[in-house]
């Protein structure tokens, strides 16, 4: 591997890493409300949890920017300096895994079993307390697959991404920006094929990490 | 405590209308299955919506958030949490009760006779031990009144009895009052002392449990082999202190004499007089009053037409105590 590969394998990692950090609470909680079966307003909440995976992702990179940029409706006012840099592709990453975040983590919530749950209220226990002892260390097992399928999916991000934080070497090109920019080269074939290999390489890493995390995950829960 | 329930609720096209009050005590909730009997706990604990008023001790807890109800559950399936273990599940109940009913967690735990499993996970312990955690950990909670559906449902006869026991001198113990679901008239009799019988989301009698098993509704409700009566009684050899509780009398199980018997092997002879014959088929229902109450027998039309059965007639009734 070059010194550039491996560059662009640590921003490709750094950037997916963040994304699932930054989601990751966010996706636990939205996961939990639409996995309660009697929430208000469940279809409008689920309906806003898949716009990523209904817009095209150059323009959830585009309303990324409209929102988030240094001029952007929030951006300004709150002095955000994302786009172009490598939390902005973190960012852009984040919203677009987010839809399979919340859907791996909500079948982990839904099933854990609710008897328990109801158990759990009988013996006094509040709704964030049987979150929090209940229902999240049944399921953790689960988020932590849907995390690390999540993480595999965060490593091939695109459209979104180049939109809001460019492909700038070093900074904000990941993987699939940096095949991208060398098959964009006359003779970039062989450079492409070795960072696909690398792609490949990592994702399939990424199945197998997560097959064996919720095995052993499992195994140590019911111990 | 004092329990007082108005509720309705409707499921599809089951419709639960059920008023009554379950005093301090220990109350069955009694009735064939698909009766609602599940459905008023449900309702009763808030973890499903329903209509009316519920009021603990006097209070309207109906409006009032699942957790903070103050009852506690005992489920028919033991739901132990999986990730803790035998400790851990009573310990998650201990931690969030107001107060204590024991010193400590270990007093209960020796109380269920758990000390040994304490450190168990759950995922293999049997039917029995699971029954007693799930009563320990709820006992744990402290409730102000403590919700029981189907108990025994997983567990042997043997077990079954031994479980009685000690719901009967949980509530001598620990002064908790309960409500008890159950469709096995034994079992509501050995521990009861007041009953609600409900019917297709209807409470047909609620009471004083031996007046209300009188009832002729009641006896609608009943299998033709469980027909019988509750009797006094005083459990005196038992492991825990003795208490007073029913026995149910089978009709089946009486034998009647026209005169005083004498030489005979059954342990229990009383004296009563026939207060009616019910005709049933080619059966005959007889009720002899007699000084531990009425008792009901089931004999064939020749035996009652040969001992000359009739209202007003003197009569005795053997009981094997082994039926008892």
């Amino acid at each position: 591997m070059t010194g550039a590969e491996l560059e662009i394998l640590v921003t490709s990692l750094s950037v997916a890493a963040r994304a699932i950090l930054w989601s990751l609470p966010f996706a636990i909680a939205v996961a939990f409300m639409l996995s309660r079966p009697r929430l208000r307003g469940k279809l409008v909440l689920d309906g806003l949890t898949h716009l990523p995976v209904i817009l095209p992702p150059v323009l959830v990179g585009f309303l990324l920017l409209l929102i988030l940029g240094r001029h952007g409706v929030l951006g300004r006012p709150l002095g955000l300096h994302l786009a172009f840099t490598l939390s902005g592709a973190a960012m852009a990453t984040a919203v677009m895994i987010f839809p399979l975040f919340v859907r791996s983590i909500r079948l982990a919530f839904e099933a854990t079993d609710a008897r328990l749950f109801e158990a759990a209220a009988m013996l006094r226990a509040s709704l964030m307390d049987r979150f929090l002892t209940i229902v999240l260390p049944l399921a953790w097992p689960g988020i932590l697959a849907g995390a690390v399928m999540a993480f595999a999916a965060a490593m091939g991000e695109f459209g979104a991404v180049i939109t809001f934080a460019g492909s700038i070497p070093g900074q904000t090109q990941t993987l699939p920006l940096a095949i991208y920019a060398v098959l964009q080269q006359p003779g970039g074939e062989v450079e492409a094929m070795r960072l696909a290999a690398l792609s490949f390489a990592v994702a399939i890493a990424g199945l197998a990490g997560a097959q064996l995390l919720q095995r052993w995950a499992t195994r140590r829960l019911l111990q | 405590m004092m329990l007082d329930a108005d509720i309705r609720l409707t499921q599809g096209a089951f419709t639960l209308d059920a008023q009554f009050r379950a005093p301090s005590g220990i109350t069955a909730l009694f009735g064939p299955s698909g009766g609602g009997k599940s459905s008023i706990l449900a309702a009763l604990t808030g973890l499903k919506p329903s209509r009316g008023l519920v009021r603990l001790g006097g209070r309207d807890i109906s409006t009032i958030v699942p957790h903070r109800r103050g009852l506690g559950l005992v489920f028919q399936d033991a739901r132990l949490f999986p990730h803790f273990s035998v400790r851990g599940n009573i310990a998650y109940a201990w931690k969030r009760a107001p107060r204590h009913l024991a010193p400590s967690l270990e007093d209960i735990a020796r109380y269920f006779d758990l000390m040994a499993l304490l450190d168990r996970p759950v995922g293999n312990l049997s039917g029995g031990e699971k029954s007693r955690v799930a009563l320990a950990r709820a006992l744990a909670s402290a409730p102000d009144f403590l919700l029981l559906d189907e108990p025994f449902a997983a567990l042997d006869r043997t077990r079954r009895g031994a479980f009685l026991r000690i719901l009967a001198d949980m509530h001598q113990t620990y002064g908790v009052s309960m409500l008890v679901v159950t469709h096995d008239i034994e079992e509501a009799s050995a521990i009861a002392s007041h009953l609600v019988a409900l019917a297709d989301g209807r409470v047909v009698v609620h009471g004083d449990f031996a007046q209300a098993t009188r009832q002729p509704e009641f006896r609608t409700l009943l299998a033709p082999r469980d027909i019988g009566t509750a009797i006094p009684a005083s459990m005196l050899r038992s492991a825990h202190a003795p208490f007073e509780q029913f026995l149910w009398l089978r009709a089946d199980h009486v034998l009647l004499a026209a005169e005083r018997p004498h030489a005979i092997s059954a342990r229990n002879v009383l004296e009563g007089k026939v207060v009616s014959v019910t005709v049933e088929g080619l059966s005959r229902l007889v009720e002899l009053e007699t000084s531990s109450g009425p008792i009901l027998s089931r004999l064939t039309l020749e035996a009652a037409e040969e001992l000359g059965l009739v209202p007003g007639k003197k009569a005795w009734a053997l009981v094997k105590a082994h039926t008892l």
